[in-house]
């Protein structure tokens, strides 16, 4: 049977997070009717994540209640492309969301910008390190779009988060306490940063006695009561420790709900669909545009909303895997290394360091917040000379304090055995004396990490499930051990620390792992570019291909910087709908020339 | 006090410790081994069997065994209702073979299913019950090392002895906040902007689950032969 | 001067100013024992509830009843706590004063240094608080924090609605008005969150309400951030009408103790 055909309407949003409702309150208030479809329910931070129903660490932190549903949809899992991909049929690695405010309704608040490198890195590394500094392993690429265009946008984002920190760079100018690797910021941070524990404050004290720089992280956990500038109301933070895959009650984490949502929700140009689930975008018979989606409603009925213009708004993965379901842009084969969609699939290289402290200090780790954090950002990017190091890209190091749930939070020392009464009696002794540093490091892209259709496996509308062929290269697993191994080094130089002992996801010996939470930060497989041979989309976020489709979030990643996503996706975000709106929508055509 | 449940033995069970002080040594239950509540999911051998377990991974100390403290009335319920039912579990065949470790699982099996199954299995290698504390460790280290569903299982229950030990005592383990005291974990209801940035706190606060003022759970664990009582 | 000599300063003064012949409003006798108040201290939850910066022990606690008599070591205040608060610390069943008994120590104790510096401002209350020491604040916040006092019948009616919505917005908040519900930081059943969240069963509505308005017209912002104020703002008269009935007729249970539990009965047991 035919979808049931709806009215045409000027823009359709697929997904309902950050990147989607912010595109309908930008474009709604430029004067195009907009339609969100959102895959899941709708929810509301009021209601839906008061404490202490909230702070329920089984149900959200290990059944995974706010996010996706493997069961509807998921993907096969392959280290290279030698072995046969299977389904990743548990969650593990990574938890996108589902829902009105998707993933920005569990992340941690962490709202970073790229360093000024990180968005040339190609061009950066080779001016600095020479021509064949990055090996031809590496698919490394520009964004095609730069730090200074970027910056009033990433500034933007901070407002309409509340952002709490400390300015390292204001208007070019070096502030101490801040970040000093940052690039210009052309004002403060709209809030003050968050009152940090003994744990990170003793971290920042080592960092600071090495001669490092130690600035407190930069937060979307609100500090003061604020006001943004789309009239969202914030709350401080109540350093609860239930943030990451949590929603916030309190209004103290600035999620899409509150932030965006409630103030686009009653405008007339708005609409909203919950429980509509995008099959495919569908074509104009020439191809060069796309005409809508059809997409199974709430009853499980195939309609199809047609559209002048289509942003795709959902998870990274999930942009990727309807440009593939849907024949849009062309696809990556690794073999010949031609095609697009699916290129440059990267992740993040996650490493940890525990370092345990003497029963003198006491953390009292469950007052945490997502964001709460001292960090050190001398070895990000290219911040340090990587002349003999052997690789490209860095990390930050943080000592943060963001949850002591105790089913995910037992830190024992190394040579603890795995259970029994040793194993008890070390989880008793140092649950409240250990502090947590992460080393949060870039991923490089690589022609052999890619994303494709799986030929086997299915999701329950019947799609080919996507395929990811991912393991970590080695150039970052090089990388991963140097600031490890700099992690390691503050750790000991700390206060009234006994042992420290580190644990790396991408170590020499170990593969690419689906099981272990590494990080939400799945990036690639559209990008973003100046050139059609190695972009999905140009410089503006705009398909190649199908110049009325506008492509947001993360999976316009080249490759991914040490930082969280957050930022510079919403970054990107605002500087595409600013082009849209200023240049594409009163003339909607090409952006670029191919 | 007048008892609200009547108590009958489920099997007459030899006490075997598992104490911190001495393996072997018989260790006193806190409550009496006799109780004909029904379970949800569990034979009484099974349930028998995953205590014996689970009070291998978390034995009783100053604080309760894994069993002591609900953990087997927490894994019943939970096979009982969605997680058990493979909720958030993708299952579409095939299964093909030669699935490498960082593929995670590729069993066909709902939880529940793996746990009935892998029990079974289990039963084959040993009887748990005839052993002492010593020899209970010992053998569910060597299943935990084998590379079928006898190894998945217990890796499984591992995840969920910890799960239950430390969750909201809703789900009706961690009786009695037993693992949130243990660690000083204050619970759900949680307010820290004026204490973070003090370095000294004065008292742990007591903890409190989501559903406090009733009591946290109202039930206490079955009574189980086979933990360490 | 150790805290000791502190305390047998002050409790000399306070003998003297109870002895020259001031005018109780009530009888300080009703005032529950220090040692049956020294026994409720063994349970965790009131220790973690009176703690301030001291630990708590009998001499606080007879330091603390002291000055709710009215004494302290810069002399009589004039007015004692009891006057209005009652020895109790259920008020004078006025409800323009609120119930301080079972109150969390700390957040008393806060009050009283806000009074006194004047980030809380009430006249009288700034007036008693400038004469009390250091000591004096913690032990008299102390001290009410460790008596249990029975409850006031809530004054006044209100009509059904109202309550339903002040149980909502407790519960669950508003999502059309942006307010987050109280329970997320004023703990279950409004018990407070010890130490710095103050309970709000059982306190007087006419008292909340009279807060809740402060809050809102900025004229009360001692609380960190100021949250309660970027709360208050967003809610209606009626809100706050509704919120603190809802409140005063609250009654906290104690948790049962699990072999006691009236839902304890095989029959509802999950069967196989």
């Amino acid at each position: 049977m035919a979808p049931r055909k709806l009215p045409k309407t000027d823009v359709l949003i697929i997904g309902g997070g950050w990147t989607g409702l912010t595109a309908a309150y930008e474009l709604t208030h430029a004067g195009q009717r907009c339609v969100v479809l959102e895959r899941g329910k709708k929810r509301h931070t009021a209601t839906s994540f008061g404490a202490p129903e909230e702070h329920d660490e089984l149900k959200y932190a290990h059944r995974y209640s706010h996010m996706m549903d493997v069961k509807k949809e998921t993907l096969t899992i392959r280290n290279n492309r030698d072995q046969q991909a299977l389904p990743m049929r548990r969650l593990g690695s990574f938890l996108p969301g589902s829902g009105l405010g998707g993933a920005g309704i569990h992340w941690n608040g962490q709202i970073w910008r790229p360093l000024p490198s990180d968005l040339q890195m190609r061009s950066h590394y080779e001016d600095r390190y020479g021509k064949d500094f990055i090996g031809p392993e590496l698919s490394v690429q520009d964004w095609g779009v730069t730090y200074e265009e970027l910056e009033p946008h990433l500034d933007f984002f901070e407002r309409i988060c509340g952002a709490a920190g400390f300015a390292g760079n204001l208007g070019g100018e070096a502030r101490a306490g801040g970040n000093v690797f940052e690039g210009p910021r052309s004002a403060d941070y709209p809030n003050p940063p968050m009152r940090q524990p003994i744990s990170n404050t003793l971290f920042g004290e080592a960092a600071a006695r090495m001669g490092l720089n130690p600035f407190p992280m930069p937060s979307a956990n609100v500090t003061k009561a604020y006001e943004n500038p789309y009239g969202a109301q914030l709350h401080p933070c109540t350093y609860c420790g239930f943030c990451e895959r949590f929603g916030c009650g309190y209004y103290a984490k600035a999620d899409p709900i509150i932030c965006v949502y409630d103030q686009i929700k009653d405008h007339e140009n708005f609409e909203i669909r919950f429980d509509a689930q995008v099959l495919r975008i569908e074509k104009s018979e020439d191809g060069k545009t796309a005409t809508g989606a059809i997409y199974l409603d709430a009853n499980g009925e195939e309609v199809f909303q047609p559209a002048d213009t289509i942003c795709m708004n959902a998870y990274a993965l999930w942009n990727v895997h309807l440009m593939l379901v849907s024949g849009l842009g062309k696809p990556y084969d690794p073999e010949t290394r031609t095609g697009v969609v699916g290129r440059n699939y990267s992740y993040q290289t996650v490493a940890g360091v525990d370092a345990f402290f003497d029963k003198s200090v006491e953390t009292d780790p469950y007052m945490g917040a997502g964001a709460l954090g001292v960090v050190i950002d001398d070895y990000n990017g290219d911040n340090f000379d990587h002349s003999d190091l052997g690789f490209v890209g860095g990390g930050y190091i943080a000592c943060k304090q963001y949850h002591g749930r105790p089913i995910g939070y037992q830190p024992v020392p190394e040579g603890t055995p795995k259970w029994g009464a040793e194993w008890k009696q070390a989880v008793r002794e140092n649950y409240n004396h250990h502090a947590d540093l992460v080393v949060h490091g870039s991923s490089v892209s690589t022609p052999e990490n890619y994303l494709d259709l799986d030929p086997t496996w299915t999701d329950s509308f019947g799609r080919p499930l996507l395929r990811m062929t991912f393991d970590f290269p080695e150039n970052d697993r090089k990388m991963s051990d140097y600031v490890m191994q700099r992690a390691m080094d503050v750790a000991r130089e700390m206060d009234n620390v006994t042992s420290v002992s580190g644990t790396n996801n991408a170590a020499v010996d170990k593969h690419y792992d689906i099981v272990p939470y590494q990080t939400t930060h799945n990036v690639g497989g559209a990008v973003i570019g100046t050139d059609p041979e190695t972009s999905v989309v140009n410089r503006y976020g705009q398909m190649w291909d199908h110049h009325n489709v506008f492509v947001f979030g993360a999976c316009l990643f080249p490759q991914n910087l040490g930082y969280n996503p957050t930022g510079p996706l919403m970054g990107l975000a605002y500087w595409t709908l600013e082009h849209m709106k200023r240049d594409y929508l009163p003339n909607p055509a090409p952006l670029m020339d191919a | 006090m007048a008892k609200l449940y009547s108590r009958r033995a489920i099997l007459a069970q030899i006490a075997l410790g598992a104490g911190v002080a001495g393996a072997g040594l018989p260790v006193s239950h806190a409550f009496a081994a006799q109780d004909d509540r029904p379970w949800s999911f569990f034979t009484d051998a099974e349930a028998q069997w995953i205590a014996a377990v689970a009070d291998v991974f978390i034995p009783q100390d100053d604080f309760p065994s894994a069993s002591q403290a609900g953990v087997v009335d927490f894994i019943d319920f939970q096979m009982a209702t969605a997680y058990g039912a493979g909720e958030g579990l993708y299952l579409d065949p095939p299964f093909p073979s030669g699935a490498v470790p960082e593929q995670g699982y590729q069993l066909k099996f709902t939880p529940a299913q793996l746990l009935r199954q892998g029990i079974e299995q289990a039963g084959q290698l040993g009887d748990i019950a005839t052993m002492d504390a010593t020899a209970r460790a010992d053998h569910v280290e060597q299943m935990s090392e084998r590379d079928d569903i006898v190894g998945t299982l217990i890796a499984e229950l591992w995840k969920l002895t910890k799960q239950g030990y430390f969750a909201d005592p809703i789900y009706l383990g961690n009786h009695d906040y037993a693992g949130w005291r243990m660690v000083g974990f204050p619970g759900a209801h949680a307010y820290y902007t004026e204490r973070v940035d003090a370095d000294k706190r004065s008292v742990t606060p007591p903890p409190r689950g989501i559903a406090h003022d009733r009591g946290g759970t109202p039930y206490p664990p079955r009574a189980i032969g086979g933990g360490s009582d | 001067m150790t805290f000791r000599t502190v305390l047998t300063t002050c409790s000399a003064l306070a003998v003297l100013g109870i002895s020259a012949g001031f005018i109780r409003a009530q009888n300080y006798e009703a005032a529950p024992g220090i040692p049956a108040m020294e026994q409720r201290l063994q349970d965790d939850v009131l220790r973690f509830n009176a703690t301030v910066n001291t630990e708590v022990d009998d001499d606080v606690l007879e330091l603390g009843r002291l000055v709710a008599m009215g004494g302290s070591e810069a002399g009589d205040s004039g007015m004692a706590c009891i006057t209005c608060h009652g020895g109790d610390g259920t008020g004078d069943g006025s409800g323009a004063f609120p119930r301080l008994a079972g109150q969390a120590g700390w957040y008393t104790y806060k009050q009283l240094k806000d009074y006194a510096s004047g980030d809380r401002q009430n006249r009288v209350m700034s007036g008693i608080a400038k004469k009390l020491t250091e000591e004096e604040m913690e032990a008299v916040a102390a001290y009410y924090a460790t008596i249990s006092a029975p409850y006031t019948p809530p004054l006044g009616d209100v009509d059904g609605m109202t309550l339903q919505w002040g149980g909502q917005l407790g519960a669950v908040g508003s999502a059309e008005r942006g307010v987050p519900a109280c329970v997320n930081c004023h703990g279950p059943s409004g018990l407070g969150n010890p130490p710095s969240v103050p309970y709000l069963a059982g306190q007087y509505a006419s008292y909340m309400e009279h807060q809740l308005q402060m809050w809102k017209e900025g004229k009360r912002d001692n609380d960190v951030d100021n949250v309660m104020s970027a709360i208050a703002k967003k809610m209606t008269q009626h809100d706050i009408e509704a919120v603190s009935a809802y409140y005063n007729r609250v009654r906290p249970t104690q948790p049962l103790p699990p072999e006691t539990s009236p839902l304890l009965e095989p029959s509802t047991a999950p069967t196989q």
